[in-house]
């Protein structure tokens, strides 16, 4: 597989993520209708829409979960439309899952753990220990920037579910991906845990490219640069948090309906 | 630390077990240790790759008896020389172990990949495919199985006398144990953890998930096949019809007896199988109840109903509840 290495390509490409046409049908029900988005590099983008407005669906195009039925994605300049999930980390793709997904039986460093040994495709560390020096300490270093460094070796089905929120993210940045989907990272943690996941976004790579699907619009607004809102599957407006808030349109269809929690 | 870590209770109290077997054959009867001790270990160490794939891949696999089949055939093809019984090639005894290894893990490898982009419910179905075709394929196929099986199987002349047998099959239950268990904590069976938690997710991560499970599957039916050697050589003879269904699910009964989430639960299970098996029919007034050698298999599924009742988890499950009962009266905490 002639994959791009995660290094960056010779000449580089205006767009890091570019979804063109995308069209995602399940039987009869169109999750997503001609959906276009172009993301600069170290752009920080929030898709916000009512629920069933197809922002899940859009992510798991990007990711590669789900094939669109008809249009392309391209990563870096590569078409990516049909290339399966497991070869997106290797192009500097890592997401996170509405609901946490971390793996239940397994400590949070070992879950660290399995995220670097996935993106690496280091198919040499597959029979070495756990326990691999460096694999530890970049797995402590990631737990440590999501405040999880007490809990290194507790069970992940264990945490309180704010913790897992944060171990879905450690897992996501351990392997200091360029584009980074965050699907609802805010959604059922308390005040304190909010104001600490936008100091950590903050603090994030200013090269690296942010996609984030969010219902907490104050998170959505302090975080992104561009807003994209999406509604039954279309694009209805983009742009800047200030615009979109002021959009009457926008308070009609989401924000006016939908009180922020 | 790392030497702490190891040194629990339930490893030492393990380590006790080890040395207790290996000590056994100066304290029990030989008939306990060559017949159902013995037994017990080749049974245990089949339906401990039944547990590996189940407990660590979530994969329930009803073709482990094949490929202990397979390798007990093939060994048989490859060793015996003149006869009229299987292919006859004549070859050295460790040269047919080496033989009846290779083709077993091929066998596996191919069955693996086939069946790893199934999960659940299809993947026990397919692997009971397997187990049925690979049923008829020996019993049809006379030349690689002997009209009625291959029969006066010798085993290596190392493991000459029965004892040697039973060391051999303590030697190999003990290695696959640690093994397993071992392969747990690399990065591989992390992996394999990660795959049977959540297989969306770790291809999201960058793994190849039907690779991972083919690999395991490949490493069961290498172990399973190791067991087969023992068992033909136990036996000293195959046919196909111990690897028809009824046996296939025995096999998978037992691991269901130890506990589908216990390794150790496996010899656990393959000795209160062979225990039954073997003492069933001495017990005092049994056949007054209608209890006869005949209705052998209702005595068992009744036992798996049992326990199925009191503990999910199988004989390793209550015994870690005892355990847990005990702690709690006593006033300790869990670690």
């Amino acid at each position: 597989m002639a994959s791009t290495p995660a290094s960056t390509p010779a000449s580089t490409p205006a767009s890091t993520v570019e979804v063109r046409a995308v069209t995602v049908a399940f039987g009869g029900l169109r999750a997503l209708r001609g959906v276009d988005l172009d993301i600069a590099r170290g752009e920080r983008l929030a898709i916000i829409g009512p629920n069933g407005a197809g922002k899940t669906t859009l992510f798991n195009v990007i990711a590669g979960d789900i094939a669109p039925t008809t249009g392309a994605v391209l990563i870096r300049g590569q078409d990516c439309t049909h290339l399966p999930s497991r070869h997106r980390p290797r192009l500097g793709l890592a997401r996170t899952y509405q609901k946490a997904r971390a793996f239940a039986g397994l400590t949070v460093r070992e879950n660290i753990y399995l995220a670097l040994a996935g993106h690496r495709g280091r198919h040499r560390a597959l029979w070495r220990s756990s326990a691999d020096r460096r694999m530890r300490d970049e797995a402590a270093e990631a737990a440590a920037r999501v405040w999880l460094s007490g809990q290194l070796d507790a069970v992940a089905g264990e945490l309180a579910h704010g913790q897992r929120r944060q171990l879905e993210l450690a897992m996501a940045i351990a392997t200091r991906p360029d584009v980074l989907l965050l699907d609802e990272p805010a959604s059922g943690l308390s005040r304190g845990e909010r104001e600490r996941l936008v100091e950590l976004l903050e603090s994030l790579d200013e090269q690296l490219t942010l996609l984030l699907i969010e219902h907490d619009m104050d998170v959505a607004f302090r975080i992104a640069g561009r807003v994209v809102v999406l509604a039954d599957g279309e694009q209805v407006m983009a742009g800047s948090p200030e615009q979109v808030r002021a959009d009457p349109h926008v308070h009609r269809i989401y924000l006016g309906t939908e009180a922020p929690a | 630390m790392k030497l702490r870590e190891h040194l629990t209770g339930e490893t030492l109290a393990l380590a006790g077990l080890v040395l207790v077997l290996a000590l056994l054959p100066s304290l029990a009867t030989a008939f306990f240790v060559n017949f159902v001790m013995t037994q017990t270990l080749i049974l245990g160490l089949a339906a401990a790759t039944i547990v590996f794939l189940a407990k660590y891949g979530g994969m329930t696999s009803l073709a482990q008896l094949l490929m202990f089949g397979i390798a007990g055939f093939m060994f048989g093809n490859a060793a015996l020389d003149g006869g009229a019984r299987g292919l006859n090639l004549g070859w050295h005894p460790w040269a047919a172990v080496g033989f009846a290894i290779l083709v077993t893990t091929l066998v596996a490898f191919v069955l693996g990949a086939v069946a790893s982009r199934t999960t659940g419910i299809y993947f026990l179905m397919l692997t009971l495919v397997y187990g049925v075709v690979g049923y008829f394929v020996f019993a049809q196929i006379v030349e690689i199985s002997g009209p009625g099986g291959i029969t006066s199987i010798q085993r290596p002349e190392l493991l000459g006398p029965p004892v040697r047998l039973y060391y051999a099959g303590l030697l190999l239950s003990v290695l696959a144990y640690a093994g397993f268990r071992m392969l747990g904590r690399t990065a591989f069976g992390l992996a394999l953890q990660g795959v049977r938690d959540d297989p969306v997710r770790m291809a999201s991560l960058g793994f190849n998930v039907p690779l991972h499970r083919a690999l395991a599957f490949t490493l069961a039916g290498f172990v399973a096949g190791l067991a087969g050697l023992l068992n033909v050589w136990w036996n000293g003879q195959i046919d196909p019809a111990s690897i028809s269904i009824g046996p296939t699910l025995i096999l998978l009964i037992i691991a269901v007896i130890g506990g589908m989430s216990s390794l150790a639960g496996a010899w656990l299970g393959a000795f209160v199988y062979v225990l039954v098996l073997t003492y069933l029919r001495d017990l005092p007034l049994v056949d007054r109840i209608g209890i006869t050698e005949a209705r052998f298999n209702t005595v068992i599924g009744v036992i798996v109903l049992v326990i199925m009742v009191l503990s999910p988890e199988g004989l390793t499950g209550i015994v870690q509840r005892l355990r847990g009962t005990t702690r709690k009266e006593l006033g300790g905490i869990r670690p």
